[in-house]
């Protein structure tokens, strides 16, 4: 290719990618939730660390019964994540400066607003709902994974010893259970004996929070811990000691996931689906121009040998014509000098 | 060369990055250095008084002062090896550089240490840096000073009421007038005036002002120049004479074993109260009068009677209180606030929660411990109280004394008169229903359907929490009607012998979109848990199910 060719090109993609992200930057929307959706609200300062709702859990999503029994607290002595068999943990958290006991916090997915793990899915098998949950659809599920990189809180588990039908499992906010009127609310709300769970629409969750917030500000950290995080997500936290020290990630920022990815993968419609028109467009313009020219230049060759043919064959004629008249001339003068000469000769003979 | 040329560009782009990096690096480490203190001697120094007059050529020196009067001491030399003598009295600064010119300065410090240190190693000695080992004193990376704040609290200021080796000044009979004293303008003289004794910080700041020095100027000169004067008259038992006496920890700690001595010698382990003056009650109200200066009419809550003699025994020092000085509140607190009080109004100077020097503030700090915390931890501390309570402070005043005239009342003995007799007649004895009308046992079955029912020990609560406010007077006071006690679990209903129960409110499921009240399961479960916690109270656990409710049989 020519260099002006491709700095050409190079200057056209360039082009086409600003356009991209100068539209999305002044787009400015926000998604603040499906009006009405619904979520949990957690409050640190009241879990007494029991697992009644990992008991819950465990039983309204028919999970398979746990190594030990649910009662043995002795459990909560090393730090556990979700898995395949358990969608929510709850973990013990000892000797936090600023509280006077254990600080329990229940982990779980937290539904965000604008799911990574949705993001992420090139099927669409993450679907976030209108009523809050965050469900996955197994139908179109290809068992990438990219779900459970995607999730900043390490949520989605794949059911490794599943050789032939593994899931990606992870809570559901029991919206099946709850669509389907099977639950009115999620199975470890329910089963907690000390409201340190409380479900109901989000607006009227952060009201509630804001309102404990406002009576006990002792007693809180002042930060709904989910109002904000990756956009916003339907589980809200309080907790009166700091978010880290109970295993939160406090360095999340408030944009959510999709928006961090949907500038490079917005490019990529134009680069799959414009550069290889562009593309193939610039190289057959530049193709019929060389052919172009060729012709062309094979045509002037042709021409300029057919005049020189022309001019050589006139030059001939002219040569051949020349020669013919001076023959001609000679002849007539060699004629004539004979002429001359017999008709000297004669009249010598004559005298 | 063709090669070459390209390999320096890379050359020099490295060197850059690295020389970029290492500054970074050294900056950031220094900065993470100087928070955390290599190790905290309170007596380190930092000696740069040239500072005030340009740019320094070499770093401030550290100087260790504990160090120096050890040495002194042993040598048996004493101060005046540094300081000067002036009226027969040690000057703070160093010996000649209170009168010295700026140039004159640098060799003053330089000939005195240089030329001690130089002395003292010719003697044989071991001593201190000499000529040439300029960064040994002037220490670029210097340790940092730690030291506490010292200060007289109650036991500490009677201590030296009490102490007999102190000469009372000749102007009062006692040893006030040894340490307070006001200050003449026009005489340009200290002078002590009986009665109007002052904390030290009234007039002595941060920095010195005006001629006036600063607190840490006047307490040396006043305190340790006191301490060193009765050492040289030989009296045995003298207040510190090093930094790490008063501003170390281990200098405190034998400071506060003293005082626990001196206070297990006295009757009742009571401290007396100060001899100032103050009054027994004190009538806290505003003065109309204070703000403008005229009489303006503002309509005015009653005045709070306040047992001032009470207080003085509940607090460690005046200042607690009397934060900026002994004095009326009101002159600096107006009622719609002055820039001298710092825009905080009377009301706010009163009540305000987050204060220490508040009452309200004050009062809810004490409702932390866990004698308190079990009811008290729960309650929305916002919310604005009812009138009931406001009334408990702001109490009826005696029949013909309206709250305006109290206010106005020139005389301050007329204004702790009406506010003794209102003390006096005060009931002070928490009360409850008799014992008959507290329910024995309270059985909760509203609930149970996988455990049997809870059968609680209702009086036994109720018994409990009075016992644990006996000696307590704040909880006394302001438990006096029958009512209050019970309102730590039966809230948000008007005090009465049977109060609604707890379904009236708490429903069975939680309703997110009416509000923050929880279901009667959590309502039970955090009451119980939470008052448990917050007392301290290690069982029954709040995982113990089966302590407060047996399971129920099959």
């Amino acid at each position: 290719m020519l260099r002006r060719t491709f700095l050409g090109l190079l200057g056209a993609a360039g082009v086409g990618a600003a356009l991209g992200k100068s539209a999305h930057a002044a787009g400015n929307k926000q998604f603040a939730g499906h009006p009405g959706s619904c979520g949990v609200l957690f409050d640190a300062t009241r879990c007494i660390g029991c697992r009644r709702c990992e008991a819950g859990c465990n039983k309204v999503n028919e999970l398979p019964a746990p190594a030990r029994p649910f009662d043995d607290l002795s459990v909560l002595d090393v730090k556990r994540r979700t898995d395949a068999k358990t969608y929510t943990v709850v973990n013990r958290y000892d000797k936090l400066p600023g509280a006077a006991g254990p600080v329990f916090r229940k982990n779980q997915c937290q539904h965000c607003l604008e799911p990574a793990c949705a993001s992420a899915c090139f099927v669409r098998a993450f679907t976030k709902t209108e009523q809050g949950g965050v469900v996955w659809d197994g139908s179109v599920c290809v068992g990438c994974r990219y779900c459970m990189i995607a999730c900043p809180f390490d949520i989605p588990t794949f059911e490794y010893d599943e050789p032939l039908t593994p899931r990606i499992m992870k809570c559901t906010l029991c919206q099946p259970l709850i669509i389907t009127g099977k639950l009115a609310v999620p199975g470890c709300v329910s089963a907690c004996p000390v409201e340190a769970l409380v479900y109901g629409a989000r607006a009227d969750l952060l009201r509630i929070a804001r309102e404990r917030l406002r009576a006990l500000p002792g007693r809180y950290r002042n930060h709904i811990y989910g109002e904000q995080e990756m956009g916003g997500t339907s589980w809200l936290y309080l907790s009166g000691v700091p978010f880290k020290a109970i295993g939160m990630r406090e360095d999340l920022g408030i944009v959510p996931a999709p928006e961090m990815t949907s500038g490079a993968l917005g490019a990529v419609p134009i680069i799959a689906g414009l550069w290889p028109v562009l593309l193939t467009g610039i190289y057959a313009v530049s193709k019929r121009k060389d052919k172009i020219a060729h012709e062309e230049k094979v045509m002037a060759v042709s021409e300029a040998v057919a005049k020189a043919q022309e001019k050589a064959e006139a030059n001939l004629h002219r040569a051949l014509a020349k020669a013919e008249t001076e023959k001609k001339s000679a002849i007539e003068k060699e004629v004539k000098k004979a002429l001359e000469e017999a008709a000297k000769a004669q009249t010598q003979e004559g005298e | 060369m063709v090669k070459g040329r390209p390999l320096l560009r890379w050359a020099g782009i490295l060197l850059a990055c690295a020389s970029i990096s290492s500054v970074c690096i050294e900056a950031r480490g220094e900065g993470e250095a100087a928070k955390a203190p290599k190790s905290g001697r309170p007596d380190l120094i930092k000696i740069n008084t040239l500072a005030a007059f340009g740019k320094l050529e070499l770093p401030p020196v550290t100087f260790f002062h504990d160090k120096h009067t050890e040495v002194l001491l042993k040598e048996k030399k004493n101060c005046e090896t540094c300081h000067a003598v002036k009226d027969s009295r040690l000057s703070l600064a160093y010996k000649g550089t209170e009168t010295a010119k700026p140039a004159q300065l640098k060799d003053i410090y330089h000939a005195s240490c240089i030329g001690c240190h130089n002395e003292t190693a010719a003697a044989g000695k071991k001593t201190g840096p000499l000529d040439g080992f300029c960064r040994s004193c002037h220490d670029a990376a210097p340790q940092a000073a730690v030291r506490l704040g010292a200060g007289l609290d109650k036991v500490l200021h009677f201590r030296h009421v009490d102490a007999k080796s102190i000469v009372a000044n000749p102007a009062g009979k006692d040893n006030c007038a040894s340490c307070h004293h006001d200050y003449d303008k026009k005489a340009k003289k200290t002078f002590y005036a009986k009665g109007k004794e002052d904390t030290c910080r009234a007039c002595h700041g941060a920095k010195p002002q005006n001629g006036v020095l600063s607190l840490g100027q006047a307490s040396h000169q006043q305190c340790v120049l006191c301490h060193l004067d009765l050492a040289n008259k030989g009296v045995k038992q003298t207040g510190p004479l090093l930094c790490a006496g008063c501003h170390s920890a281990s200098g405190q700690t034998l400071v506060a074993k003293k005082n626990q001595a001196a206070v297990a010698k006295l009757p009742n382990q009571e401290v007396p109260r100060l001899r100032r003056g103050q009054p027994d009650a004190a009538l806290i109200t505003y003065n109309p009068k204070a703000e403008s200066g005229k009489d303006v009419k503002p309509l005015l809550m009653n005045p709070v009677a306040f047992d001032h003699k009470a207080h003085e025994k509940y607090n460690n020092s005046c200042r607690v209180c009397h934060h900026a000085g002994i004095g009326s509140c009101d002159k600096c607190h107006t009622l719609s606030g002055s820039k001298k009080g710092k825009f905080v109004t009377f009301e706010q100077a009163m009540h305000l929660q987050s204060s220490q020097q508040s009452c309200i503030g004050c009062h809810a700090a004490r409702q932390a411990a866990a004698n308190c915390a079990g009811c008290h931890n729960r309650m929305d501390k916002s919310r604005r109280p009812d009138d009931a309570t406001c009334q408990q402070c702001h109490r009826q005043l005696p029949e013909g004394i309206g709250a305006r005239r109290a206010a106005l009342f020139a005389d301050p003995k007329q204004k702790s008169g009406v506010a003794e007799a209102m003390l006096k007649n005060r009931n002070m004895n928490p009360g409850t229903y008799a014992v008959g009308d507290i329910p024995d046992k309270v059985v909760i079955k509203t609930l149970s359907d996988k455990y049997e029912p809870v059968e609680m020990n209702h009086r036994g609560h109720v018994q409990s929490l009075m016992k644990g406010m006996q000696g307590n007077a704040l909880a006394e006071y302001f438990h006096r009607d029958p009512g209050t006690i019970c309102q730590g679990c039966h809230h948000h209903s008007p005090p009465a012998k049977q109060p609604p129960g707890c379904i009236n409110c708490h429903g069975k499921q939680f309703a997110a979109k009416e509000s923050n009240r929880p279901a009667l399961q959590a309502a039970f479960h955090g009451q119980c848990m939470s008052c448990h916690k917050d007392m301290g109270l290690a069982k029954p656990a709040a995982t113990a199910c089966n302590e407060c409710h047996q399971e129920k049989q099959q």
